[in-house]
């Protein structure tokens, strides 16, 4: 579903990818860690274009979104995103903020999309906040309205970055657990976080970058049980 | 002190003058009306290509809006009117005498539309960078986040700055008394010479700042409760003002 070949990013002189080689298939949930500055979250934000690449090539269901003549806008409608600061609109509620995308990008009738918002907003537990608008709900409740968004597009794939980092401890748990039901639910899942506890009980593999490599790749609980690499090792003896 | 009151404070001619000077409100609010819809309109648009990614745009909204910052508008109204109207009777291009109304308008227009781009550039920038990432993410094409996330936002900021901008031209429309424009200074000064008194001056004072005084202090108290952190993503105007300049939309 999502294929990086070889992919080098680098903010002027700052190398922050250095020849990242990813696949992620079907209803995988890809959980990638590794310490601040390690060039997670840019790789998570290149899968959608959000930053431009300077060599490799990245494909999303075998289009390639590094050519120029990809339309990513389309492409961005089969990737869902959401965001540590959960850039939620905060000139519309809860449901238009869901309701937004499908109506203007997919133009869909509105009574559709409203039921498809309802439901949503109902699945991450929020259907009694429809009307409130984002500076009226906690960070948790404004966390959930932004993945019931980014679903009401419908996505194949959902790109998740530090998405509880910003949160009070006692409200990432409404959070990982929403991600939970849609892991089990099939969803293809890339996953920045810090949460190991995520990563051992959702997790389909695991990543370790540093440095704008990847480090060491397996199996979740494996890998945090007997990590191979040093800095693997270091790493998870910080945050465990 | 009876001096002062003969000449500035003159009862009988503040009679007379207030009455006159009411009755050129309707020409004050055409010409605000129609200058400040056309400013904002082409404003906006030039703010838009200010921070276009095509260089030739980004270059023609820099070069106009410099020119048009740095140049007098009492010039510009001049030549408009004026100016045009000259080459305009010795060529026979009647297209170029224009009715004063329409050349103030049109100056006000093209001068204010420069004013007004650096506040919609300013707002628009003021907008955090996650919001049009969010909106792409989601799909939307440039324009479409533009027109559905920022811009609903970054239009709500420019009220205090815009409403400053209002306030500036209520008092420029005294310019088009130049190029005898009806306005409230034309009718002011012309009594001030039918009756050899300032008074008529001090009537036009007045009725100029009953009008800015409660537009500036509407401005402040706007932009005090936008200052007001609240709770969620909002982020302060100040500190948005620091956030990186350019590059900031997708």
């Amino acid at each position: 579903m999502i294929r990086l070949m070889g992919v080098h990013k680098s903010f002027g002189d700052l190398e922050v990818l250095r020849g990242i080689d990813l696949h992620v298939v079907k209803s995988e949930v890809v959980v990638i860690i590794g310490p601040s500055g390690s060039g997670k979250s840019t790789m998570l934000r290149c899968m959608n274009a959000l930053e431009p690449i300077q060599r490799g090539t990245i494909l999303i269901e075998g289009v390639d979104i590094t050519d120029p003549k990809t339309d990513v806008n389309k492409v961005r409608e089969k990737i869902g995103m959401v965001f540590q600061s959960f850039n939620l609109f905060p000139h519309k509620t809860a449901l238009e903020n869901i309701m937004l995308a499908p109506l203007k990008v997919q133009k869909k009738p509105r009574e559709q999309v409203e039921h498809i918002a309802r439901e949503l907003l109902a699945k991450v537990g929020l259907a009694e906040k429809a009307d409130s608008y984002p500076d009226q709900l906690s960070g948790g409740q404004q966390q959930r309205v932004a993945i019931a968004r980014a679903l009401a597009m419908q996505p194949d794939m959902m790109l998740f970055d530090e998405v509880t980092s910003a949160l009070d401890p006692e409200l990432v748990a409404e959070v990982l657990n929403v991600m939970r039901d849609l892991a089990l639910g099939g969803m293809t899942m890339v996953v920045v976080t810090h949460e190991m506890g995520f990563a051992r009980e959702v997790g389909t593999r695991l990543i370790f970058m540093d440095g704008g490599s990847i480090v060491e790749e397996g199996d979740p609980r494996e890998m945090i049980a007997h990590p191979q690499e040093e800095r693997t090792k270091r790493f998870l003896g910080m945050v465990l | 002190m009876d001096a002062l009151q003969r000449y500035y404070f003159n009862w009988d001619i503040i009679k007379d003058t207030v009455p006159l000077l009411l009755r050129t409100l309707p020409t004050v609010a055409e010409l605000l009306a129609l200058g400040l819809l056309f400013a904002f309109i082409w404003g906006l648009t030039l703010s838009l290509m200010r921070l276009s990614r095509f260089r030739v745009l980004r270059w023609f909204a820099v070069v106009y809006i410099d020119f048009f910052r740095g140049l007098p508008l009492l010039l510009l109204l001049i030549f408009i009117y004026s100016g045009l109207a000259i080459v305009g009777a010795d060529t026979g291009i009647d297209a170029l005498i224009l009715p004063p109304t329409i050349a103030a308008v049109s100056a006000f227009a093209i001068c204010y539309a420069a004013y007004s781009a650096e506040v919609f550039r300013a707002g628009i920038e003021s907008i955090p960078k996650g919001q049009t990432e969010a909106a792409r993410s989601l799909g939307m094409t440039y324009g479409q986040a533009m027109r559905y996330v920022i811009l609903p936002q970054a239009l709500k900021t420019v009220i205090p700055p815009l409403t400053n901008e209002l306030v500036a031209l209520i008092k420029d429309t005294s310019l088009a008394s130049v190029i005898s424009v009806p306005e409230l200074l034309f009718r002011a000064k012309e009594k001030m010479g039918v009756v050899a008194n300032p008074t008529p001056l001090t009537v036009a004072a007045v009725v100029y700042v009953v009008f800015t005084i409660p537009l500036i202090r509407l401005a402040a108290r706007l932009e005090r409760r936008q200052k007001q952190p609240r709770a969620g993503t909002q982020i302060p105007a100040d500190m948005a003002a620091q956030l990186p300049k350019g590059g900031g939309l997708l």
